[in-house]
């Protein structure tokens, strides 16, 4: 059985400007595969090669068996995509969007039952399809452009950044829906920025940065969960004593102590760090003083992957 | 498969109120100008003022023949106004399919079912129509006033003169449609439209100005349909068929510019 996505060698410049290079990736069929990285790291431009938006400068690209160059109207039919910028304009209302996009992409005589679709994910995602888009918040725009790309069930959607502008709840229903098209067998290749979103329902990642991928796998294997930045106010006086057992703590990085800048309630020691890996050593460590203060948070994913893969991803090759 | 011309039919759908205004608009002008004739174009105080006028601002302003119907039809309506209204229209249609693009629109339609020339040429093909409905409705409201406003035209001109306009705006449309789908930039679209029919007029005036300069009168396609009157002595077959090949032809090659190339983000 052939995947469902196949990229080899995908190069794409912009003059002297390189989107992507050498870029490999197969997506499976009926897995939901995450596509993530910083802003700028090549996202957009993979995503669009794959619905013939913009052409690649050499490589190939094999989308359910075929060229996207030469599948034309017919290949896109079997696509649900949604756009990383979203524009939806004028006076037409949801539900004459959404008409129009059935009558061109849905099957033949099957429009009646996408715009059924149309609505029960209306419905559920809760936008109101009779007012006209341009009025729409940009959250709700983004539902109407989630709608057109799910309602005629493609065999493979490819959503660029599907939860921009949608609150929480929105995007638990959107996760929700994308492991439904998983269960009845379509194929899911979304990108995103947000970690959270690709962990809880991709079955493969790759990550992306300057244009080429610098890991893939599934998402446990990636570590870039693992990451904790810290930030603790201790009793004590002796900055440097506090360092020298901190950076004894396996995984620890950046270890940086001071003088806290004193005062009645901000006495002892700061002290910043970055644990990778287990943080159990860590609060065991830290149990043998007055903790003051303490803050654990999980950095960015831009910053996860630029500390992680930063080195290989500027090395030929690239691969972790 | 699908259905038929669903581009092209969204198209009519979103802008039929715009049609409709300058459908309106048409209708004021010659509602404005014509029945004016008798009293202005056909009286000899006019026929004094305008020799009294420089020769060259007579010749520019196609004034030389405004004491028959004709003359002044044309000077009024398909040589000022009307080329105005419709060249202003073919700017700002013919500059549609880079406004899709730039706005994002077309990422998303052609991220569907829909090929890229489809969608250039269905764009064109509702260009084309909105500009043959104003001409054909030009025609019909001087036609209605022909006789009221005494201006004599023989109807079979009427409607090749709307021929001759409706054919030049298509070809400043074209230019518009080309220029769009070659760069995906609504200013070059609007840019090369408005800049063909400015220069396209402006080269003609200046053909009438001397012999030396009449070889201008091949370069400008106002000149191939207006060159010779097409109301009284009928319109030019030759450069009518040129006008209107030449417009067609943009818009094809509009649709393969836009097929050979990415679309801008």
């Amino acid at each position: 059985m052939t995947d469902t996505i196949e990229i080899h060698a995908l190069h794409k410049r912009y003059g002297r400007n390189v989107a992507v290079q050498q870029l490999d990736l197969r997506v499976r069929p009926g897995t939901v595969f995450g596509l993530i990285g910083p802003n700028g790291a090549g996202k957009t431009t993979t995503l669009r090669t794959l619905v013939d938006i913009i052409r690649p400068s050499s490589g190939s690209v094999r989308v359910l068996g075929d060229d996207p160059r030469h599948g034309g109207p017919g290949l896109r039919r079997r696509i649900g995509y949604v756009p990383g910028e979203l524009h939806l304009e004028g006076r037409a209302s949801g539900h004459r969007l959404l008409a129009f996009y059935a009558e061109v992409s849905g099957r033949a005589g099957g429009t009646a039952s996408v715009l059924r679709t149309a609505r029960e994910l209306a419905d559920r995602l809760g936008v109101d399809l009779d007012r006209p888009v341009r009025t729409l918040s940009k959250g709700n725009k983004q539902k109407v452009g989630l709608i057109q790309a799910f309602m005629h069930r493609p065999e493979l959607l490819i959503l660029d950044e599907p939860t921009s502008g949608l609150d929480p709840l929105v995007q638990r229903e959107f996760l929700t829906m994308v492991r439904e098209a998983r269960d009845a067998g379509q194929t899911v290749l979304l990108s995103s920025h947000v970690l959270s979103e690709i962990q809880q329902t991709a079955d493969e990642v790759a990550v992306l940065a300057n244009g080429r991928i610098v890991a893939d796998g599934d998402v446990a294997s990636l570590r870039l969960g693992s990451m904790r930045r810290v930030r603790v106010r201790i009793g004590g006086t002796d900055a440097a004593a506090v360092r020298a057992a901190f950076e004894r703590v396996p995984g620890i990085e950046g270890v940086d102590a001071a003088p806290a800048p004193g005062g009645a309630d901000a006495d002892g020691i700061r002290l910043s760090a970055t644990i990778e890996g287990a943080i159990d050593p860590f609060v065991k460590a830290l149990a043998q003083y007055d903790v003051h203060e303490l803050t654990v948070e999980e950095p960015d994913l831009e910053e996860s992957v630029l500390r992680l893969y930063g080195d290989s991803s500027s090395s030929a090759g690239g691969r972790s | 498969m699908t259905s038929i011309l669903p581009v092209f039919r969204r198209s009519i759908r979103e802008s039929w109120r715009s049609l409709l205004g300058w459908t309106i608009g048409i209708a004021a002008v010659l509602f404005l100008y014509l029945p004016l004739y008798p009293s202005i174009g056909a009286s000899d105080q006019m026929t004094q003022l305008i020799d009294s006028l420089p020769k060259q601002l007579v010749d520019t302003l196609g004034y030389d023949q405004i004491a028959s119907g004709a003359g002044y039809t044309e000077a009024t309506f398909f040589g000022l106004m009307g080329f105005l209204l419709l060249t202003i229209a073919a700017v700002l249609w013919g500059s549609s399919l880079a406004a899709a693009e730039e706005s994002g629109r077309a990422e998303l339609d052609l991220a569907h079912g829909i090929g890229r020339g489809q969608y250039a040429l269905e764009t064109a093909l509702s260009v084309l129509i909105r500009m043959l409905w104003l001409g054909a409705f030009a025609g019909l409201v001087i036609w209605s006033l022909n006789g009221p406003a005494e201006l004599a035209l023989d109807p079979a001109r009427i409607v090749g003169a709307s021929a001759a306009l409706v054919g030049l705006a298509f070809l400043t449309a074209g230019a518009a449609l080309l220029a769009g789908a070659a760069t995906g930039r609504r200013a070059w679209a609007t840019g090369v439209g408005a800049g063909i029919a400015v220069l396209g007029y402006i080269l003609q005036a200046l053909a009438k100005q001397s012999s030396d300069l009449e070889w201008l009168n091949a370069v400008s396609p106002y000149s191939w349909v207006f060159r010779q009157s097409p109301l009284s002595e009928g319109v030019d077959a030759g450069g009518l068929a040129l006008t209107w090949g030449v417009g067609l032809a943009l818009a094809a090659a509009s649709a393969l510019a836009f097929r050979a190339r990415d679309l801008r983000g």
